[in-house]
Parts: C-alpha cells; structure tokens; sequence
C-alpha cells in the first residue's frame, strides 16, 4: 500500500509534466471560414524547435503531395510518386504532436505488451485511421455533398468522439491500475500478520513478468498486475481494440484533403493508395515510439531490480501509462469542444 | 529565449494563397486597397465539396456567392487580413461592402476592396501588411509587382518588405521578452512576419 501511494504519487507528478511538454493539437478553427486545411498552431514549449523543424518538412511534404496529386491527373504513371511521397508524409505526420503515438505509448507502458504486439497494435490503429479517412470521405462526397453536413463537421464529430474514448479508456485503464491498491487493505487486514509484513517488501516469492502467466493474483500485492492484462497467451484483445479504436475513428486531416482532391478529379485508385501509403509511414513512426516506451520502461525494470524498489517503479510506470491516457483524452477533448 | 525564438517558425499554414494588392491613391490620399487572393488547388478542391449543393461538382454563382459571404463574416475578425500603420500607428479600415469569390483553372479566387475609415493623407512612412494572424493561410506574394500602386506621387517612394523569420526576431528582441509571448495572442506575433507595402512619402 506504502509502495503504491508513493509510485502513484510519482505517477501523478510525472504525468503532469509530460502533459506540460506534450503540445495538444485540435481541428483547426479556420479563419477563413471555408475548406479544410491543416493549421499547425505556434507551438511553445521544450520542443519547439523540433516540432518546427518536423512541421516545416511537413509543409514541404504537403506541397509536393499536391504537385504529386495534380500530376498523376496528367500522368497515372506518377502514382508511384505520390505513393512514395504519401509514404514519407505518414512518417513525417506521425513525428508532429498527435494523439495516436502517445496513447499507444501510454498504453503499452500501462500494461505488459510484448514488443511484437505494440508493433501490431501501431499499424492496425493507423490502418484504421486511414480506413476512417477513405469512408468519410466516401460518405461526404457520395452521399453528404452539399447538405448541411460538412467534412469539417464529420471530423470534428469523429475526433470528438475518438477523444472521448480516449479519456474513458484511460479512466479504465487507470481503475483496473488502481483497483488493486485500493482493494489491498481489506485483503491484507484478512491475512495473517506474518504475510502482510512479507507484503512489506521481504516476500520471497519471485514476481517473474517473463509472461506465462503464474503470478497469484490473490496474494492481495498491490503490484500484481491483472492477469487479463499480461503478455503471453492471456494478452487482452478487448482493451487492445479499445485503443485500437479510440485512436482510430478520428482521421488525419492531412488525408481528408488529399482525398477531397483525389476524388474530385475521380482518382479514386490513386486517392486510396496515398492515404494506405501515409497509414503505413504513420504505423512505422507510431511503432517506433511505441518501442522505445516499452524498452525504456524494461531497462527501468531491470535497473531497479527485483525487490521493493522494483516494484515501485513498476506500478509506477504502469500508473502513469494509464493516467497519461486518460488526461490526454481529456486535455484533447477539452481543446476540441473548445475550439 | 531560443526556446521562445523557434515558436513563431514552427507555425506552417497548409493553405497557400498567391496574393495580389492594388493600392488605389486619389489626390494623394490612399482611396482604396484592392486585394485579390488565388487558393491552391488542393484547398479549392475541399471548399468545392462543401458548398457544391447542387451536386454537380461545380460552383454556380449562388453557391459562390455562399463561399464569399462566409468567407466575408469569417474575415471581419481578423481586420481582413490587413494591417494598415501610418508613422506606426494603427489605421483603422472600414469592412469591404461585399466580397467576390470565383473559380478559375480550379483555383478559388477571392476579391475584395477596403477604404480607410477616415481619409488617409500619404505623408510620412505608410506600411500596408497582409497575412493571417491564425497562420490558416500562408499569403504569399510571389513578386514584388504583385504589390502595386496606382498613381504613386513622384516624391513617394514605394517598397516591398519580406521580413526575414529570424532577423524579424532579431530586430524585436527588446520587446520580444517573456511578458510580450504572456501576454501577448498570436496576432501581435504574426504581424512581424508579414510581407509589407512601404511607403514613404
């Protein structure tokens, strides 16, 4: 219980500073009042110049997407070209501030996701985002065009929604963090004295999370991560396509628009590539994140060893994960209703 | 403050329009700003789906007139995109009566015409500056003549200003300081980058 009001504690504290560092994008008000665009808001922070330089390639990206688009109506050959260069905008995109690595992120530091499955986990949810792209785009330019329902309106409604799931599976993720430290006391208060002070840090029994699967779950240890939760054959799917969707129903803004002129100039095959190629260029970056969160967190794990400290830093790390999504969700959220 | 420095520069709008600005002088007072805005393609194609009610994938003069009327409401809080300063002093500008939009060649054309509210002697140091405060849209002045005036009395002389991100920067650093970025809306912080008309009579 000590163990874990402290790593909650930690857990809270180093939340909040991500969040301070972590830029929230939002769908852009237009000043224009018309179209769709990407607007990149002035960012301040520690990143910011790095986040310049990532959007500045963006932007560069952007324009060679369009001469790419515009040329490939000359020449169908030149979809090669915007495949690559679709490609290249999805690796690039997935660099910028979004929400689509950091909850990933987040979520594998919440929980004991193999390595493999992270990676599986990055490409299904850009995959998804692009589907989304392809199938509201589809819906405004077949059957919503003209009519009060608008693109915009579409992926404001989608991102609002996306970010609501991320903050209430965040709040999910959190109590199922939690529920164990909290149920802890009334279990410990029911064991014998002698165990409860094993509890304390001296327990001898080995807490492996090599992953198959035999932690006792009823020890009342307020680190014992949740069964469902762990890597090995009992890997959750339901929470896994939990992130997988809340991440995935909000479509990149960037492909809506490469869509709308894909479309319009009736490049439906050209149009549907770019926005798998850009998928695939989010999924790789988005995986690479992914990795080095999980790697980060099993070089902290070994260097803290197998005893209390170890512990610690586990629910630690863990806590925070779960808290990370669920305040992401909110922060977005908030922008987004707001904006 | 490098921190502070690189934030302006990682603003990057994704709608490019490729502006024109037509000063209009009448017996050496500035009578009108005449300003013409051409979109890119891309942005044309996204404005054309959400105002093409009819569903002919094209834009008739009703639904035109629909894109011009929101971009005209949309504009009036941001002074449409203008930044008129006499001797340093702000010059308030009179909202256009109406605005034109067209198609052409698939580009989404926006025209429009602003008085000075008050009658607007050319005397000392006029600066006429066109941007987006939001950073949406990046206005883009491809040469100097797209910035002209008509009838420039011969003891003026006009220039075009391209303020570079960083010397801008630099030139500011004074007020620049942590106070201006706290207390300052991105407005105030767009307007040193703009591309400016000067002249200085």
């Amino acid at each position: 219980m000590l163990i874990s009001k402290r790593a909650a504690r930690l857990s809270v504290l180093i939340s909040i500073v991500s969040l301070a560092i972590w830029p929230a994008t939002a769908y852009a008000q237009s000043s224009l009042g018309i179209g769709a665009g990407e607007a990149t808001v002035p960012s301040t922070g520690l990143f910011a110049g790095m986040l310049a330089w990532v959007n500045g390639l963006q932007q560069e990206f952007y324009r060679s997407l369009t001469g790419a688009l515009k040329a490939m109506r000359e020449d169908p050959a030149k979809l090669w070209l915007l495949v690559g260069l679709s490609f290249a905008y999805g690796i690039f995109h997935a660099a910028g501030p979004g929400h689509g690595k950091a909850v990933i992120s987040s979520y594998m530091l919440a929980n004991e996701v193999a390595l493999k499955r992270g990676i599986v986990l990055s490409f299904l949810s850009s995959l998804l985002q692009g589907l989304t792209a392809i199938t509201v785009m589809g819906l405004v330019f077949l059957v919503f065009r003209g009519t009060s329902v608008s693109m915009g309106d579409a992926a404001k409604t989608l991102e609002v929604a996306s970010y609501g799931l991320i903050a209430g599976f965040g709040a999910l993720l959190l109590w199922r963090k939690l529920k164990p430290a909290l149920v802890a006391p009334a279990i410990a208060t029911a064991i014998p004295a002698g165990h409860a002070a094993g509890g304390a840090g001296h327990h001898p029994h080995d807490h492996g999370h090599d992953g198959d699967g035999d932690v006792c779950a009823t020890c009342g240890h307020a680190h014992a991560p949740d069964p469902t939760d762990l890597g090995g054959s009992e890997f959750d799917w339901r929470t896994a396509w939990a992130a997988i969707a809340a991440v995935g129903i909000r479509p990149c803004s960037g492909a809506l628009i490469v869509l709308t002129f894909a479309f319009l100039n009736q490049l439906w095959l050209g149009g549907i590539a770019s926005v798998f190629a850009m998928s695939i260029g989010t999924a790789i970056t988005v995986s690479v994140l992914a990795s080095l969160a999980v790697t980060a967190k099993s070089v902290a794990m070994r260097l803290s060893g197998q005893g209390k400290l170890g512990r610690s830093v586990h629910s630690g790390i863990e806590i925070t994960g779960a808290l990370l999504v669920f305040l992401i969700g909110l922060v977005l959220l908030s922008a987004s209703l707001s904006g | 403050m490098l921190l502070f420095s690189a934030a302006p520069l990682s603003a990057h709008p994704h709608v490019f329009a490729e502006a024109r600005l037509d000063v209009v002088v009448q017996e050496d007072r500035i009578a009108a700003l005449r300003h013409l805005w051409r979109f890119d393609e891309v942005f044309t194609s996204t404005v054309l789906i959400e105002f093409d009610t009819n569903s002919d994938l094209k834009l008739d003069e009703s639904e035109l007139q629909a894109v011009a009327t929101t971009v005209h409401e949309s504009l009036a809080e941001f002074n449409y995109f203008q930044l008129v300063t006499r001797n340093g002093s702000d010059v308030p500008m009179s909202a256009p009566e109406a605005l034109i939009a067209d198609i052409q060649d698939d580009q989404l054309i926006i025209l429009f015409e602003s008085k000075p509210e008050t009658a607007m002697t050319l005397s000392g140091k006029t600066a006429i500056g066109v941007y987006d405060p939001t950073f949406y849209t990046a206005i883009d002045f491809v040469e100097d003549s797209m910035m002209a005036v008509d009838n420039l009395p011969e003891s003026c002389k006009s220039l075009v200003v391209r303020p570079d991100p960083d010397e801008a920067i630099a030139q500011n650093q004074q007020s620049l300081t942590q106070a201006f970025y706290d207390t300052t809306d991105q407005n105030d912080l767009s307007k040193i980058f703009a591309t400016r008309l000067e002249l200085t009579c």
